[in-house]
């Protein structure tokens, strides 16, 4: 029996009661992303009834000590404070499962107490797993699952997985942990999580794009320049971040996911509809379109990687990055990266996509900027000084989420004089109301089946297999381009700015 | 201007302008403070035929700007003045975005008395955002102002049926101008105040178990405050419309425990369904389903922020809390914009609710 109640209530897909297994449950994304997530959801009056979440993980502890580690951490986060009467309620569905990711029994155990749940509540089966456990777990979790029957779909119910990021480390790992994940679930019903797509602003690129007529006769190779994506971090290493960060880099942390997810949302064709598919073959298409770089002398040529030697942010002196905590002294780990990337397609042909991620930068930014191309050398480009700068159409996605496009006009006075001025939208100013987080909206999707804002396997791969040649010329190649320095609290290396110079462009400042 | 001095009207409103200056005024009043931004979706009209309505409609709008940027038009009208004038006042609400920027939206206040309220049109609508929508929010009993010249301007129309005294009459001009004007928006205030109780009814029915009793429910309850029968109208018909119940016979008026109302589900079951208007209870206190096997329940007590949900059928128990409407006007107005959207939802119930009111 459908619930007639939900239709037009919401537009959205409508989500399931189900019963949340949060593997890892101890971590600081349990902590501070997904439990308060969910309480917002439940703030909000928007999860459904019935919803459980039971916390897997080796420490030892009880219900009741889990539920009041979180309950710190819940008061400290909560986007929409913390009302002790709703944490109540919500916190009596919270439980907690000792278990070594490793012991099958432990599985056995869980199977048990799903089931048990689901008898109390009257047959519903839902299942949603949340692998938040580190990367080296992924296997034996998956494995286990699937050798205790709780991956099974009970009759009209559903078992889903979200796995969180890394999707393995190069495309190897990757297609193995897909192969993994494939073997316990199926395709439709594995939602890899990259919390960029659930940010509002991020959805609000394709609103733009496709809601409003004036901008897609222009989104091509004849009216735009240059596409620019950057993804700033004013912070290095703290907290211990330094030994995870050097294994991995600013290419495989950032670029690989967030950054080529949001180049794919901005270079995507319009999809057939807003299905999950419809969208995600969209992407994948640019994603099969980048120009590979499989050469040392094709990378050195398209990307720079660097790291910070010792300087000051935010007025603060920081050190280098192979002197950071727990980071090789050796490193040849970049903190740094900045790349051109190619589109081949009809639309994007000619036109170079730059992508910048750093850390220890001035400050922290992420943003999409569309550099239109100059208008024609003719009237007032024919005047000295010609036009200050073609319009440029800016996408912030955090902080201070809007959307910015640069005019240029004219100055007051009798002679013809011309500067660029820019209209400027902020969300936080025109909607005071603050933004769910990114994990809540994907949370609500998660349980409503909706799979749009989660990467598909074969766009995960793709995305791997364009980093992993830049990977290999980096790392395995005879003729490894250099590691560029630059000086902490500066924009990047010069390196990065000759990659724009070649083709006459510049990076928008910040 | 009745029981308010001039000066009650400076303090709440701003500086008073010449109708003629309101724009230049309004630009001296941004000159002033180079430090705050100027914001604004929509224009947000607010009119009342109330004594003094327009200083109290000036603290709701303070209210309002906080989530919802907007060009604020506030309207009081006299009509049965003798003396025929307009005055208009300026000012803008200022808030600190996200404790950060100092965002200010404007405010001009109309006072429209006598003969003069006939240029309401002309005079007011002069000084809208252009190509935002106008949000217009009609307080208290639709008037003769509200006509073809008035509504053939409005995007969303915003009003409160628990206000009129008439409600088939106010219903009756709505459903007019809708058919006038298609594009017209309503949106009852009155609706909005049983949005939370339809959420937690709708959460509560996606268990499986509620929604396999639904077609057996033999009793539907909906309590309200007496002053706000319409919300308890809309909700039966919303449950009507959304089940596909039949009316089976009669309603019965007058009944001791309130309005009674049968109905038959397609499997055939019985509904004995009642409205019971208790002055006790909050605007929204109740909305509960018994089958043999299952009850379901929402419940607001007077004043509390909470819904308590709760679903018992055999072993199977759910109990929680989720937030409630707010009895604030100003806050429930907020919800409306937030939602915004085209109310289809609203729509879709309202020919079975009209059939419910002018059944009576």
């Amino acid at each position: 029996m459908i619930n007639p109640f939900r239709k037009d209530l919401e537009s959205r897909s409508r989500p399931e009661a189900c019963t949340v297994v949060i593997f890892g449950a101890t971590g600081d994304l349990t902590h501070r992303k997904l439990i308060p997530a969910l309480y917002n959801l439940q703030v909000e009056g928007a999860l459904p009834a019935g919803v459980k979440i039971i916390g897997f993980a080796r420490r030892e502890k009880s219900d009741e000590e889990f539920r009041l580690g979180l309950e710190v951490v819940n008061k400290k986060v909560s986007r929409s404070g913390h009302d002790d009467s709703i944490w109540q309620d919500y916190a009596e569905n919270i439980h907690y499962h000792k278990s070594e990711f490793q012991d099958a029994s432990g599985y056995e155990r869980l199977a048990d107490r799903l089931d048990e749940i689901d008898r109390e509540r009257g047959g519903n089966g839902n299942r949603l797993f949340y692998i938040a456990s580190a990367p080296e777990y992924f296997d034996d979790i998956l494995a286990n699952i699937k050798n205790a029957g709780i991956n099974r779909n009970k009759s009209g119910c559903w078992s889903r997985v979200i796995v969180e990021k890394p999707f393995g480390t190069n495309l190897p790992t990757a297609k193995h942990l897909n192969k993994v994940v494939s073997k316990t679930f199926r395709e439709r019903d594995t939602y890899r999580i990259d919390h960029y797509l659930g940010k509002e602003t991020a959805q609000n690129i394709m609103v733009l794009r496709f809601a409003n007529a004036i901008f897609e006769p222009l989104w091509n190779n004849r009216c735009i320049e240059q596409i620019q994506i950057t993804c700033s971090e004013n912070l290095g290493m703290e907290g211990g971040r330094g030994g995870y960060y050097d294994s991995a880099g600013a290419m495989r942390d950032m670029v690989q996911n967030h950054l080529l997810q949001l180049l794919s949302l901005v270079a995507m064709e319009p999809p057939t509809d807003l299905s999950a598919d419809g969208v995600r073959d969209e992407k994948v298409k640019v994603l099969r379109s980048l120009r590979q770089w499989d050469t040392p002398e094709l990378v050195a040529e398209n990307v720079v990687r660097a790291q910070y030697t010792a300087g000051h942010v935010d007025g603060e002196n920081v050190v280098g990055y192979r002197d950071e905590d727990r980071v090789d002294p050796e490193s040849m780990t970049e903190s740094y990266v900045a790349l051109r990337v190619l589109v081949d397609t009809w639309r994007w042909s000619g036109v170079p996509f730059y992508v910048r991620m750093g850390k220890q930068l001035p400050k922290k930014a992420t943003e999409i900027s569309i550099h239109f191309k100059e208008p024609p050398t003719v009237l007032f480009n024919a005047l000295s000084g010609g036009v200050p700068g073609g319009n440029v159409l800016v996408m912030r996605i955090q902080p201070d989420e809007g959307i910015s496009l640069r005019m240029v006009s004219k100055i007051p006075g009798s002679s013809l004089r011309m500067e660029p001025v820019k209209m400027d939208f902020h969300y936080a100013t025109s909607f005071g109301k603050g933004s769910p987080e990114a994990y809540e909206r994907l949370l609500l999707d998660s349980m409503a089946g909706d799979a749009t804002l989660f990467a598909r396997r074969d766009e995960v791969e793709e995305a791997w297999k364009f980093i992993d040649h830049i990977h290999h010329a980096w790392h395995e190649s005879k003729a490894a381009p250099v590691m560029s320095e630059y000086v902490a609290g500066t924009w990047g290396p010069k390196e990065a700015d000759d990659l724009l110079g070649k083709n006459g462009h510049k990076w928008r400042r910040l | 201007m009745g029981d308010y001095a001039d000066n009650d009207y400076a303090l709440a409103l701003g500086k008073e302008v010449a109708i003629a200056d309101v724009d230049k005024e309004l630009r001296l009043l941004w000159e002033e403070d180079k430090a705050s931004t100027n914001a604004s979706l929509i224009n947000l009209a607010v009119y009342s035929e109330r004594q003094g309505a327009i200083i109290k409609n000036s603290e709701l709008v303070q209210i309002i700007t906080r989530e919802h940027a907007c060009r604020a038009l506030l309207i009081g009208v006299d009509r049965d003045s003798p003396e025929a004038s307009i005055r208009a006042w300026i000012t803008a609400h200022c808030h600190l975005s996200h404790g950060r920027k100092s965002v200010c939206c404007e405010q001009v206040a109309f006072q429209l008395t006598g003969r003069s309220t006939g240029r309401l049109r002309n005079t007011v609508f002069s000084h809208l955002n252009s190509d935002l929508p106008l949000v217009f929010w009609w307080q208290g009993e639709l008037s003769s102002l509200f006509s073809e010249r008035l509504y053939s301007l409005i995007d969303r129309f915003i009003f409160d049926s628990s206000e009129w005294s008439n409600p088939e009459h106010g219903y009756a001009c709505l459903s007019e101008a809708m058919q006038s004007e298609q594009s017209l928006l309503p949106m009852d205030i009155e609706w909005t105040r049983s949005s939370q109780i339809r959420m937690a009814i709708a959460g509560l029915f996606d268990d499986p178990m509620a929604a396999n009793a639904l077609e057996h429910v033999s009793e539907l309850h909906v309590v309200v405050h007496p002053d706000h029968r319409m919300a308890g109208l809309q909700l039966l018909a919303w449950v009507i419309q959304r089940t596909g119940w039949k009316r089976s016979s009669e309603l019965s008026l007058d009944s001791d425990l309130g309005d009674v109302y049968y109905y038959e589900t397609s499997a055939g079951s019985s509904v004995t369904a009642k409205i019971v208007s208790d002055p006790l209870s909050a605007p929204v206190g109740k909305m509960e389903f018994i089958a043999p096997s299952m009850e379901v329940r929402a419940t607001r007590e007077v004043g509390s922020p909470y819904i308590r949900q709760e679903l018992h059928a055999g072993e199977h128990h759910i109990e929680r809390r989720t937030p409630s409407n707010s009895d604030d006007s100003a806050e429930l107005v907020m919800n409306q914009l937030s939602r915004a959207g085209n109310n289809s939802l609203y729509c879709a119930v309202m020919p079975e609710f009209l059939g419910l009111l002018n059944a009576e």
